[in-house]
């Protein structure tokens, strides 16, 4: 069965059972290997993406249900790596293993859209499914916080 | 190829004169010695001529880094990169010593080869074991290069000073880059000439101490960074193993794997035979992509005879532990000072208590995973690895190749840990490209990580204390058992106590504590029956990390029973005298140094002030992993308990650590903030048990680690030293729980005494209070 989308702008298709978790697709067929495996039951996060800008993930989500969707990945966040949450990330030093870290800059891309100045309990309730278990938290937390101050300023600066 | 000493063999180390307790220092000094050879490499310099430099066991400056024509320098890192950032900081203490620009450092992270010497990567050894050949390997390239600069400039090398990749002399200048085109840079240094090689006294650091920006995180932002599970190669297949239903023992009778061949993209089940004894009992499943696998490995029929522990339930293995501290005769006496039996029979008073851990997983984000492949006559296996020295030998064993045809090559690590310190993960994945004749791929999925683990085991202790009519402590025991990964894993390690019994170190450190208690009693007992039922592993804090939870908890027992303030109580017997007082270089101002971050605890988290009902402070202070390379640490944890419910929640966490000289500061902080996090995710979130031979728990559905809404207030400080720079990756998670249980019981008078603490445990402890 081939299956196309849309993933970090390009046209693409994939020619595998519709049953596959788009995270394999992802990985195996297209090659990018941003998009992590945790735990195959969508509770870790590691597998974060947007689908049609909302954050998801991939793992369980089969590709039959993202047929003409526009599929974004940590690679396609931005152009540069240079995105104001991955800034944040390297200015705060918040990565230990880095194995979340795609996934947690995904999760949070959605949570300044939905929330540009979140409260820490924001940050709580949406980021918690995301488990960091070199438990960065802290550093995550403040990676957020940072960026979102930053893209403040950017709107208010014009 | 290079020969090196049997580092498995403890006898082939000098034992230390008065006790017969393993040195692991002795151990890592011996592997210093023979497998820290160092050598230059110009443009052009062949990798024989290296090891050439190697067997005539001169030291050349330096395989440790290598100089550009560009003056770019790489250092090389034997050292896994996991999260602690250790490329970075062992690259700050060479680059300290050899003068060079920053800016110009990149980091290379070596496959496995006899010329780095033993390679592992744990215990919080890092630094500390690295400090020294990494500051000699910077300064003898630094003085290479300011004769050769000198030479070039045609100045006297005395009249040179080396700062920021050049050699200085008044107003001129060369580049080390420029140097290195142009000079002879071969140098051999003899061991007796390395060691006197001055390294820089504290005041002249430039980078050790300073803050940096760690190297290995502008990837980790960016999709870029490549784990072991990223690795591929062409022609490679996917593999899912088939677990057996006990880790030790099954086989298997039968494979239908009928159902699976519907599956689009499978291939075959092999079933494996390997004589390394990693995977008793293993098939894997393999298919063109991981998803045709993992669904082909769901309808494969096997039929296994289960191994005998197929039964075993948590009770089985802690009713064992009790019974065999009840036999006196069981276990190693690590310490047996004389005179405890009678200072317990003419005590005033003593004080006896229990204490129980559950299995904990490892679940390392990156589920355990391994690329295997032959090439040229070299089997490669791709994958992130803690202690490539141990499996090697065992991944040749299972090929039934030499040693020299295997390679591990190195990825960054999603998480170790300490799971990926047994690597048994690489031997499937190596007999499975055997099978196959091509690359195999085999990624566990999370439940079978959880299954497959190496869980840190449960464990039961006593702790008992003898207390004079003035209330001094005049003697003390500790009896710890549990599953002993030392003894399953890497048996020639264990050293020899006093009554002739082997003991794994790592199940017993953090009882022989710095406290001045009297004649002392240890005894490490190896629980068989887990050893049987499951492979005990190392996780982060190993016995440090599960004897504390005991030992802290007990002092404040004993601290209550004798109605004095928990801090006043350990400050008055952390005397620093006899035993204690400390020594050069590693241990210098000994329990002193302990009192001293205790104190600063005290001061900071304020202790002593009134709380609101239900809310209490507790205290714990250890010495990180090991007596011989203390990390001096305290925590001051603060606790509110809901009568009710019986939940705990962990509001503030302060914690004062002396690590001696700090050489990445921020990676210390780093480390401080998610070892004491994962010490409180062990004693509130986390833990599974043993049900008919396996654990409970195999997804986050039901084993539940700290999240980000769990994270309480953290306060950290590091005390300001220049002595020896000792670890950091677990001595926070030692003193967190314990401080934890000891809050509970200053909140509302409970003692728990089992972690992982439930809220049942809570009101049931409280139903039960007697007023």
């Amino acid at each position: 069965m081939t299956t196309e989308f849309v993933l970090n702008g390009q046209n693409v298709t994939v020619d595998v059972p519709d049953d596959t978790p788009l995270l394999w697709a992802i990985r195996e067929q297209i090659g990018l290997t941003g998009t992590k495996f945790g735990c195959g039951i969508g509770m870790c996060g590691a597998c974060t993406v947007h689908i049609n800008g909302r954050a998801s993930r991939s793992c369980i989500t089969p590709v039959s249900a993202i047929k003409g969707a526009s599929i974004a990945t940590i690679e396609g966040l931005s152009a540069n790596g240079d995105h104001p949450l991955q800034r944040a990330w390297i200015e705060t030093q918040a990565p230990q293993c880095g194995y979340c870290q795609s996934g947690q800059i995904m999760q949070a891309a959605t949570l300044l859209v939905d929330f540009p100045e979140p409260s820490d309990e924001q940050i709580n309730q949406v980021m918690t499914g995301n488990l960091c278990r070199c438990m960065a938290y802290t550093r995550i937390r403040a990676a957020i916080k940072l960026a979102a101050n930053e893209m403040k300023g950017e709107v208010s600066n014009g | 190829m290079a020969k090196f000493p049997n580092f498995l063999k403890p006898e082939a180390i000098p034992a230390k004169e008065d006790t017969p307790r393993f040195s692991r220092r002795s151990f890592l000094i011996g592997a210093s010695a023979a497998g820290f050879t160092l050598a230059f490499t110009r443009p052009g310099m062949g990798f024989a001529a290296a090891v050439e430099a190697i067997e005539n066991a001169a030291y050349e400056p330096t395989i440790w880094c290598q100089i550009g024509s560009d003056g770019r320098v790489t250092v090389n890192i034997a050292e896994a990169e996991m999260g602690q950032h250790i490329g970075t900081a062992l690259a700050r203490i060479l680059a300290d010593e050899l003068e060079a620009d920053w800016s110009k450092i990149d980091l290379h992270y070596v496959d496995s080869n006899p010329k780095w010497g033993y390679m592992v990567t744990g215990g919080s050894w890092s630094v500390w074991q690295d400090f020294k050949p990494m500051s000699q390997a910077g300064a003898a390239a630094r003085i290479a290069l300011i004769e050769e600069g000198a030479k070039l400039m045609g100045v006297p090398a005395s009249q040179c000073r080396a700062r920021n990749s050049q050699v200085l002399a008044g107003k001129r200048s060369i580049d080390y880059g420029e140097i290195v085109s142009k000079g002879d840079l071969t140098r051999q240094y003899s061991a007796d000439e390395l060691e006197k090689i001055p390294i820089k006294p504290p005041s002249e650091r430039r980078l050790i101490g300073h803050e940096a920006k760690a190297l290995d995180i502008p990837e980790k932002t960016n999709g870029t960074s490549i784990y072991g599970i990223d690795a591929e190669v062409e022609n490679m297949v996917y593999a899912r193993p088939l677990i057996p239903p006990t880790r030790n023992g099954s086989s298997i009778n039968s494979v239908d794997d009928s159902a699976a061949k519907s599956v689009p993209g499978y291939i075959k089940t092999l079933v494996l035979d390997d004589a390394s004894g990693n995977v008793p009992g293993w098939a894997l499943v393999i298919a063109e992509s991981f998803h045709a696998a993992n669904t082909a490995a769901q309808k494969v029929k096997v039929d296994w005879t289960p191994g005998k522990t197929s039964g075993v339930a948590e009770k089985d293995i802690l009713d064992h532990g009790r019974s065999l501290i009840e036999d006196p005769k069981s276990g190693a006496l690590v310490v047996n000072d004389e005179g405890v039996d009678e200072a317990f029979s003419s005590a005033d008073s003593t004080l006896e208590a229990e204490y129980i851990t559950h299995g904990v997983l490892h679940l390392q984000l990156e589920p355990s995973n391994a690329l295997a492949f032959e090439k040229d006559g070299i089997w490669e296996i791709h994958t992130g690895n803690q202690w490539q020295s141990l499996i090697l030998p065992q991944i040749a064993k299972a090929l039934d190749v030499t040693e020299d045809k295997v390679v591990m090559r190195t990825y960054l690590l999603g998480g170790g840990f300490g799971r990926r310190l047994n690597g048994d993960y690489a031997v499937p994945a190596a007999l499975g490209a055997k099978a196959m004749g091509q690359p195999v791929k085999m990624i566990l999925t999370r439940e079978d990580d959880s299954r497959f683990d190496s869980i840190r085991s449960p464990s039961v202790q006593k702790l008992r204390m003898a207390f004079d009519k003035n209330g001094e402590v005049v003697a003390m025991e500790q009896h710890a058992t549990a599953g002993w990964p030392t003894q399953v894993m890497v048996p020639d390690f264990m050293p020899e106590a006093s009554n002739g019994v082997k003991f794994d170190p790592f199940a017993i450190q953090g009882a022989d504590h710095w406290y001045s208690v009297g004649p002392h009693k240890l005894r490490a007992i190896s629980n068989d029956l887990a050893n049987e039922t499951f492979r005990p592993g190392w996780l982060r804090s190993v016995g440090s990390g599960w004897v504390n939870w005991a030992l802290e908890s007990f002092m404040d027992e004993a601290a209550r029973k004798l109605d004095k303030d928990p801090i006043d109580f350990r400050l008055n017997i952390l005397r620093a005298e006899g035993r204690n007082v400390g020594s050069a270089p590693n241990s210098v101002g000994g329990a002193a140094r302990q009192a001293n971050v205790l104190r600063r605890v005290r001061e900071l988290s304020g202790w002593g002030q009134q709380l609101p009902e239900g809310t209490g402070f507790g205290v714990a202070t250890t010495y990180g992993q090991e007596r011989d390379m203390p990390t001096w640490i305290a925590c001051v944890a603060r606790v509110h308990v809901d009568r009710g419910s019986g939940q705990v929640k962990l509001e503030k966490l302060t914690l004062v650590a002396d690590a001696g000289t700090i050489v990445h500061p921020d990676g210390a902080l780093a480390q401080m903030e998610g070892a004491a996090l994962w010490g409180a995710s062990m004693a509130l979130h986390e833990g599974t048990e043993l049900q008919q031979g396996q654990v409970r728990d195999t997804n986050l559905n039901t084993y539940t680690p700290l999240r980000m809404r769990d994270v309480p207030e953290m306060q950290i400080e590091f005390v300001d030293s220049t002595e020896a720079a000792v670890g950091l990756g677990e001595p926070a998670t030692t003193v967190v729980g314990p401080a934890i249980g000891n809050a509970i019981f200053a909140a509302v008078g409970v003692r728990i005494r089992e972690i992982p603490i439930r809220s049942e445990m809570v009101v049931e402890a409280l139903k039960e209070m007697v007023y």
